[in-house]
């Protein structure tokens, strides 16, 4: 029993470890369960200095209960992964209590592990990840310490632990490259404060102002060849086609519109978007993409969507060409539809379009001329317009006369249709800022930006963007860059962004972002380097190369306690000279239990075989001073395995001398 | 070196006087290098008392005789304390154990309180008396003999007693040829005045101090296991050696060596030894009277493995 029980520093290692693998759940968990843990991590040492006693099986009885009552109390019905991992630190507080031998101890540790592969759940960033090999060490620590006596230092214990864990570190890499990542096991990720910003499906004034902001990243962008120019960065997500007089959406007769045909014109772009959780459906795309991942569909007004919500971040590769014409031909049904205005309201805006209208000849593109130009004569390009109240569309033009990117499309919009010209609004990001360091381009929120597109006969779809008009210089440089020069105290918290600190942040994004593509997101590169390394991914192939390293380092281990047991026996001089003497007493006569090696060759042997008697006597003194005088060194042992070969090849084929 | 040189020339001035008796003078030699007790049993008149003369001799001991009877008392050997009216109070006389080689003769023959008495003194190194203490002279060396006890009237030392002895031998007939030489130069005794002394007291203590450097390897505290081991495991053996016969064996061995003129030991030096050694401490399981000591000396000889 005695033996059994855990030592002073086993205890404060698993303290040390308890406490580590429940603090990355410390912000989520309800919070008696910290408190639970406290109360019995105290209640440990004192049981441990002897001040109490283990507690009663009514008292564990009790807690058991309250803590069961508790766990259902605060999680209910839902049955979450965030359920069980409160009830593994739950138990894993109460086992606590009732650890007196080391297979208690052991519970507490598997537990403790994990409790600790749990942290995974709850975010997978290379904090997470550090913070959690962290933690690992002090687990193995007091996982090692259980098996060790008092008194061993921490240091020490750590070093081990080290030296122990060493050897998995092949193995884990071996198995981070090779195990197949099992849905849906493996998606499980609940990145619980994923209150995400993004876009919505309807656009109001101040609604992409509002994004701007916000410095979340929204998605990263690696490309095959040279990135566009930045004026030539439209990324769209979506089309609103519907109007209803306050903000623009994306109406419910979408669906029964026709495909849009899309005639690529070359600038040709292949790219790789990793797009953040949005928890919506709709992807990012180069304007305009041709081809869409098997997992998303192509929606009318040519916006992508995956069938799910992006909930964990996703990757996809895309090829767009930057010059197309987009459905040359609009059927009467889809001109109704991308003319529908309320029928009242902002009554001076579509004035002053019948104005244009008359004024350009009834050219659409005459007119879009006239809209841009007057935009460009007196309006400014804020992000805090004021607010606008009735005819928003009347006020803005006539009145404010300022504005942000949705105020201008919303109106440019209306206008157009208004005079009989289909348009619609499109969102979606404009622009990102390049990351030297892993060269990728990364789009944050305040990137988002709306414009307009129009239909004109025989050009198709064609992108307005009435921002470019007021603000080229947002369009040319970086959102980011254009905020900090007109808004700079809109965007405090940006301020920063200067210099080295600029540089600094974008290394550490390119860090984020290479963490995230090769571990984190890592499924698309395994099949290739598996493909690459196996020459094929044929079940065959991957079962050998699966089954083969194990069964290699099997090999070896019992190759090596097989060569542990014949060792045992001796070292090679003795068994050499067992060897020698075997042979040599089948020919003379065998050496009696009371002689020494050197007695018998001296009795025996030396004057049944005088042709070799010098090199008897030599081997004779050899064994002598290795056995009894100065014990086994190099030079001697070779000699003596030198002079056995040459006596036993001497040895006289004749019958045993009586 | 020189040392050596000197104790070969005590071996050789004590074959001058018993004739012929190599092996147990070198034996008894090796027991007073190893600061042990001779124990010489044999029957009269076989030259136990002119060697231990003769020993006394030629390294330079003080000796003393003591021929033990049966209503011997231990303040015979010890000393007593005796009131001196002259200034009124009890003093010592020593008793002829303080000497620095004590020959008992024919230790069987006195009462077990007598013999007890010797074999503490010789175990302690120092005698006790009316609670006083009074240590014994260094080197302090005993050679005892006794009649093999199946003569009538006799005492045997039993086995915790026998194990005090760190050597029993025997002398034996001498061989004829050399009975002859003996017979011819009609005795010796008057010779052993004429024999050289070749050491001095203290050089003896540093010649048991050299014998203890002597070196034994792993492999031959091995084999000394083995042999003791081999006691214990079988049947025929009454009991098995103790470990102080091991460690006696082992000295023994280191002394035998050194004689030999080695720094180290080998099996052979053990088994030179083992005989005097062991057959004393072992008595076969069938053998009521301690006769059968000689046969499994022999069968352990025989039979343990020297290289294991």
């Amino acid at each position: 029993m005695k033996g059994q029980q855990i030592s002073r520093s086993a205890v404060m290692w698993q303290l040390l470890a308890c406490v580590l693998v429940s603090l990355p759940h410390l912000s989520w968990l309800p919070a008696w369960i910290p408190v639970l843990l406290m109360l019995t991590l105290g209640a440990r040492v004192m049981m441990h200095l002897g001040r109490w006693s283990l507690p009663s099986r009514t008292l564990k009885l009790v807690l058991v209960v309250a803590a069961t009552l508790g766990l259902i109390f605060s999680f209910g019905q839902q049955a979450g992964p965030e359920t069980m991992v409160a009830l593994l630190v739950v138990s894993m507080a109460l086992k606590l209590i009732e650890i007196y031998r080391r297979r208690d101890a052991l519970v507490l540790i598997y537990v403790a592990f994990f409790v600790l592969g749990t942290a995974f759940l709850f975010s997978s960033s290379v904090w997470t990840a550090l913070y959690a090999l962290a933690a690992l060490v002090v687990v193995l620590a007091a996982l090692l310490s259980i098996h060790q006596r008092d008194g061993v230092s921490a240091l020490q214990t750590l070093r081990r632990v080290l030296l122990l864990a060493a050897p998995a570190l092949p193995l884990m890499v071996l198995l981070f490259l090779v195990f197949p990542r099992l849905e849906p096991l493996w998606s499980v990720t609940l990145d619980s404060g994923g209150a995400t910003t993004g876009l919505s499906d309807t656009l109001s004034p101040g609604d992409v102002s509002q994004l701007a902001q916000s410095d979340e990243l929204a998605f990263r962008v690696t490309f095959d060849a040279e990135p566009p120019v930045p004026a030539e960065r439209y990324w769209r997500v979506l089309v609103l086609d519907r109007f209803d007089g306050r903000q623009w959406s994306r109406s419910p007769q979408r669906e029964r519109l026709r495909q849009e045909k899309l005639e690529p014109l070359g600038g040709e772009v292949r790219y790789e978007v990793v797009l953040e959780p949005s928890q919506r459906p709709w992807l990012v795309a180069l304007d305009q993409p041709l081809a869409v991942p098997d997992w998303a569909a192509v929606k009318p007004g040519r916006t992508l969507e995956a069938r799910e919500p992006v909930e964990r971040r996703v990757r996809y590769t895309l090829v767009s060409h930057r010059r197309y014409r987009l459905q040359p031909m609009l059927t009467q049904q889809e001109r109704a539809h991308y003319l529908q205005l309320p029928e009242r309201g902002n009554g001076e805006a579509r004035a002053l379009a019948r104005q244009w209208l008359a004024q350009a000849g009834g050219d659409s593109a005459a007119f879009i001329a006239l809209m841009l130009n007057y935009y460009n004569q007196s309006f400014t390009y804020t992000l805090s317009p004021g607010r606008l109240l009735g005819d928003r569309i009347d006020r803005f033009l006539m009145e404010s006369q300022q504005g942000y990117c949705e105020h201008f499309a919303s109106a440019s919009a209306f206008m157009l249709r208004s005079v009989g010209i289909p348009a619609r609004v499109v969102t979606g990001y404009q622009g990102g800022e390049w990351n030297p360091h892993q060269s990728y381009l990364q789009v944050r929120q305040y990137d988002a930006h709306a414009w307009v597109e129009a239909w004109q006969e025989g050009r198709g779809w064609v992108r307005i963007d009435p921002t470019a008009a007021v603000a080229p210089e947002r369009i040319e440089s970086s959102a980011d860059v254009f905020l900090r020069s007109v808004d700079s105290g809109q965007v405090a918290s940006r301020a920063l962004q200067t210099g080295w600190l600029l540089g600094l942040r974008q290394r550490y994004d390119a860090f984020n972002f290479a963490w995230q593509r090769w571990v984190l997101n890592y499924e698309g590169e395994q099949e290739h380097l598996l493909r690459d390394w196996l020459g094929g991914l044929d079940y065959w192939r991957v079962a050998a190369f699966l089954l083969l390293p194990g069964g290699l380092v099997l090999v070896g281990l019992s190759m090596r306690q097989w060569m542990a047991r014949t060792l045992r026996r001796g070292d090679p001089v003795e068994a050499a000279l067992i060897g020698f003497q075997q042979r040599a007493g089948a020919c003379f006569s065998r050496r009696q239990p009371q002689q020494s090696l050197s007695a018998w060759i001296h009795s025996d042997l030396v004057p049944h075989w005088p042709e070799a008697a010098d090199e008897l006597m030599q081997l004779a003194e050899l064994d002598n001073a290795r056995r009894y005088r100065y014990g086994a060194q190099d030079d001697q042992d070779q000699a003596i395995l030198a002079l056995t070969r040459r006596l036993a090849k001497q040895l006289p084929r004749r019958t045993r001398v009586v | 070196m020189l040392l050596r040189e000197q104790l070969n020339g005590v071996l050789d001035a004590l074959q001058t006087v018993l004739l012929g008796k190599e092996e147990p003078l070198r034996l008894a030699l090796t027991c007073l290098l190893a600061r042990g007790h001779l124990l010489i049993e044999d029957l009269p008149g076989m030259g136990k008392t002119t060697l231990a003369h003769a020993l006394a001799h030629v390294t330079g001991l003080s000796d003393t005789r003591v021929q033990f009877t049966s209503d011997m008392l231990p303040a015979d050997i010890l000393g007593v304390s005796i009131f001196e009216p002259s200034d009124s109070r009890f003093r010592f006389h020593p008793g002829p154990v303080f000497t620095q080689l004590l020959l008992a003769d024919e230790i069987n023959r006195t009462t077990p309180k007598t013999q007890s008495a010797l074999l503490e003194a010789m175990e302690e190194g120092q005698v006790s008396v009316d609670g006083e203490r009074h240590a014994l002279p260094t080197p302090f060396f005993v050679i005892a003999t006794q009649n093999p006890s199946s003569q009538y009237g006799t005492f045997p030392l039993p086995e915790s007693q026998l194990d005090r002895f760190l050597m029993r031998i025997t002398l034996g007939y001498p061989a004829a040829s050399v009975e002859r030489e003996l017979l011819k130069s009609g005795g010796t005794r008057h010779r052993i005045e004429d024999l050289p002394r070749c050491l001095t007291p203290e050089e003896l203590v540093s010649a048991q101090q050299a014998c203890e450097q002597v070196h034994a390897s792993d492999s031959l505290i091995d084999y000394v296991q083995r042999l003791l081991q081999f006691t214990r495991d079988h049947a025929e053996f009454s009991y098995g050696m103790s470990p102080r016969g091991g460690l006696a064996l082992l000295r023994c061995a280191r002394c035998w060596a050194w004689l030999s003129g080695r720094d180290h030991v080998v099996p052979e030096d053990v088994q030179a030894v083992l005989a005097a050694v062991v057959t004393h401490r072992v008595r076969a399981a069938d053998d009521v009277a301690s006769r059968e000591g000689d046969r499994l000396t022999a069968r352990l000889l025989e039979e343990v493995d020297v290289l294991g």
